[in-house]
This record gives structure tokens, C-alpha cells and sequence, in this order.
């Protein structure tokens, strides 16, 4: 059982960080060697969970769900009422979704997502972070300058566009439906779903491109 | 507690690395796995969070992101008990599970992944302090222990956007209560948070301790 006592816990990180190896490889190393040696996980496991997060579970899984949105007006209410639900039709719940609400962009409204306290985000909907979602910069900065912010990554909005920021603080998680892009009439889900990009699932890019 | 993860508002960040991938090395993917994949049984997701926000200041702003739960999950064994910090130091167990952990094959891990999706909500017995609509306003008090009302959040006046019914509370988590509350979804302005004349919002998720009716 845990302790539940912060300051223990801040002693105990002070004393590993003083006495462990600097360098974090050799700390996961450390970490990993003695699961495994202790038998708590094998080998093959960690191996197969890198290869699945590096194969199989990405943005393409949240680009479906985005293309299917743009198709499939029941499906798109179904994931407006409760994404964490909807999401099960592709069977891609996992690690942080079943509280996830999609947040959609229109033409007056862009939305955006962040975890000001950690670094909440619905892994097994997009994959792993990007590290700058993950930096302090972003986490400091995107509730209090998202305008600026968008910048950074090309996006200038117009002044009248509201921007609504979501910050991740309990266990809900956002999914942004970005607009589906003009000229792309008549397009099967595949194909819709190649257009989009992580980005524009955490609301750092607005405007799809077709190609 | 006013620890060095609360960032939300912070000045003095630079330019946001917008390239960056994911992950960059191999150690860090290794992490991920590792703290998806050994099993930490006896607490909560809410006195993890709050053992690396207890982590030394510096040491927070300079360690890689996954270099941070690696010195989490081993800090949280060795509170649990159920690593010795001989161990950890010396890298020899002093006891194994038997049998030892099955391996787990490609289905094996994707089942794991979509067994993992956890359900936060709790029934509520008492009824809604608050209704869409309502004008309310954060606590403007610093609370000692782990709690996911952000500081730049706080003493603030929103609007309720969203009740979810009984969610897990977190503060009471990270203490080993396992207790709900009712969790809403608050809208508050640009203007409101910092004085600016813009339309954004920003929107949290607080749970009802937080809040006071405006």
C-alpha cells in the first residue's frame, strides 16, 4: 500500500536522483532490469507494447474517428454526446478515453487542448504525445497566450474566431473535430481520414490540407 | 500543493520546439512500457501525479519528461514496499515473483491497452450544488496536498458549461479515499483570468469543493 504522504515521496525521489546514474537511459534501465529480473514483467512485453505504440496505435486511429464525423452525421452526434463511447464503435479505447469529450471547430470557434498540471492527453486515441506537448513552454503558455501561441505553428486566427482552451485538470480528455476541408465532396472515410493530422486533433493546426 | 508541475500562466517560457516527435529516444518508449506494463497495485493515479509533484523543484524543470516517471515509479515501489531501495541502487532482487509474468504477444498487449480504460465516475447521493448556467467562483486558498484546481484558476469567477455527474475526486484520491464529488466543466474568460479584451475562454474541470456560487 502507499503511503499517501508527499513529503515521503519527495524525499524518496531527492534520494534516487542523488545516488542513481544522471544519465536516464541507464536509470529506465536500472528500472527495467529489476522488473524483469524480479518477474513482474517479461521482456517481451515491453518490447511488444514499444512496437504496438510505434505500429499500431496513433493519430490514424483519431483521424478515423474525425473522417467518420464528417460522413456519418448519427455517428458524429453519438460522438459529440459522449466520445468515450463512440469511440468503442473502432474498438480504441484504452489508456485515458472513456471520458473523452470531442470538442468540434466551426467557422467562428477554434478549439484547443492542454494539461496545465501534467500532461494528460487520450494516448490510446492519438498515441503518444508530441514533446512539446509535454513541455513547460506549451503548458504555460497555451491558456494564457493561445493566440500567440498558435502562431507558433503557422495558425494565425482571425480576431473574431473565439478560441476556447481546454484545460485537462480532472479525467475528462478532448478530441478537436477540425472542419472538414472544401473540395473534399463525396470522399470515402480513407481517404478523408489521411487529411488529418495530430495537430489538428489537439487544435494546434486549423486548416487542413487537401491533397 | 504549490509545486513546481502548477505551470499554467507561468512567463518567461520560450518558443515552443513545435517539431518535436513524440519521443526521441529509445529510453523513453522503454518508459512508457514499463509504467504501462508492471503492475503497481496498492494506490491511486492521483498520488502518482502528486509523488512527481513533490519531486524538487529543479530537478522537476531540468529532468526529461519520461526521466521524471522513471524516478516516480521507482520512488512509489519503494514506498509501496514492493522494491527495496538496496535493490534499486544495487540491481540485485533480494525476491521474485513466481511464477514469473507471462510474456504478452501483440494481441496480448492490445487487449492490455483496451483493458486499461478506466471508469472515473461515482453515483452521487446528494444532488447538484450547481446547473448549467450558473455563476460560481473558485477557492482562492493554496491547499497543502495534491489538487487539480490550477492556481492561475483560482479566486476566479466562471461560468458552468457542463455537470458530470460524480467523478472520482482527486484531491481525496491522492490521499487513499476513494470518494466522489460532483465534477462540472467551467467557463472562464480571457478577460476574467488576465485582463485582456479578447473573445477566448479558457475551460477547466473542477470538481464541486472547489466551488462557490457567485
Amino acid at each position: 500500500m502507499s503511503s499517501y504522504d508527499g513529503k515521503k515521496l519527495g524525499a524518496l525521489h531527492r534520494h534516487l536522483h542523488a545516488h542513481m546514474p544522471s544519465d536516464p537511459a541507464l536509470r529506465v534501465k536500472a528500472l527495467e532490469s529489476l522488473a524483469i529480473e524480479k518477474g513482474l514483467v517479461a521482456q517481451e512485453t515491453i518490447d511488444t507494447w514499444v512496437e504496438m505504440y510505434s505500429e499500431k496505435v496513433g493519430p490514424k486511429r483519431g483521424a478515423q474517428v474525425v473522417a467518420r464525423s464528417w460522413t456519418d452525421p448519427a455517428f458524429r452526434e453519438r460522438l459529440l454526446d459522449d466520445a468515450g463511447q463512440a469511440i468503442k464503435e473502432f474498438g480504441f479505447e484504452g489508456h485515458a478515453t472513456e471520458h473523452l469529450r470531442a470538442v468540434e471547430n466551426t467557422p467562428d470557434t477554434h478549439n484547443l487542448v492542454v494539461c496545465t498540471l501534467c500532461s494528460c492527453y487520450p494516448f490510446a486515441v492519438l498515441g503518444m504525445s508530441p514533446i512539446w506537448y509535454r513541455s513547460a513552454a506549451y503548458r504555460a503558455r497555451a491558456v494564457k497566450d493561445p493566440r500567440k501561441v498558435l502562431e507558433e505553428f503557422d495558425v494565425a486566427l482571425n480576431d473574431d474566431i473565439k478560441i476556447h482552451v481546454w484545460d485537462s485538470t480532472a479525467e475528462l480528455r478532448y478530441l478537436v473535430i477540425p472542419e472538414r476541408p472544401d473540395g473534399t465532396e463525396g470522399w470515402e472515410e480513407d481517404r478523408l481520414a489521411s487529411l488529418v493530422t495530430r495537430n489538428a486533433m489537439i487544435g494546434t493546426q486549423r486548416d487542413l490540407k487537401v491533397t | 500543493m504549490d509545486g513546481p508541475h502548477d505551470l499554467g500562466g507561468k512567463d518567461g517560457y520560450g518558443p515552443i520546439d513545435v517539431d518535436a516527435p513524440p519521443f526521441k529516444e529509445d529510453w523513453e518508449r522503454r518508459q512508457w512500457a514499463l509504467s504501462k506494463n508492471v503492475p503497481i497495485p496498492g494506490g491511486t493515479i492521483d498520488f502518482w501525479r502528486h509523488g512527481i509533484e513533490n519531486m524538487d523543484p529543479v530537478t522537476y524543470a531540468t529532468q526529461p519528461y519520461f526521466a521524471k516517471w522513471c524516478l516516480n515509479e521507482i520512488a512509489h515501489r519503494v514506498d509501496q514496499g514492493l522494491f527495496t531501495m538496496e535493490e534499486v541502487l544495487g540491481g540485485k532482487p533480494e525476491s521474485r515473483q513466481d511464477p514469473p509474468a507471462e510474456p504478452l504477444g501483440m494481441v496480448g498487449v492490445l487487449a492490455r491497452l483496451r483493458a486499461n480504460n478506466t471508469d472515473f465516475r461515482v453515483t452521487m447521493e446528494t444532488a447538484p450544488a450547481f446547473t448549467l448556467g450558473d455563476r460560481v467562483r473558485t477557492l482562492n486558498t493554496p491547499v497543502p496536498g495534491h489538487t487539480r484546481l490550477p492556481a492561475y484558476a483560482r479566486g476566479h469567477g466562471g461560468t458552468i458549461i457542463a455537470h458530470h455527474g460524480g467523478h472520482l475526486y482527486a484531491d481525496a484520491g491522492a490521499n487513499g479515499e476513494h470518494r466522489g464529488e460532483h465534477l462540472y466543466t467551467v467557463e472562464f474568460s480571457a478577460k476574467e483570468l488576465w485582463g485582456r479584451d479578447e473573445p477566448d475562454t479558457v475551460c477547466l474541470d473542477l470538481w464541486e469543493p472547489y466551488l462557490v456560487r457567485s
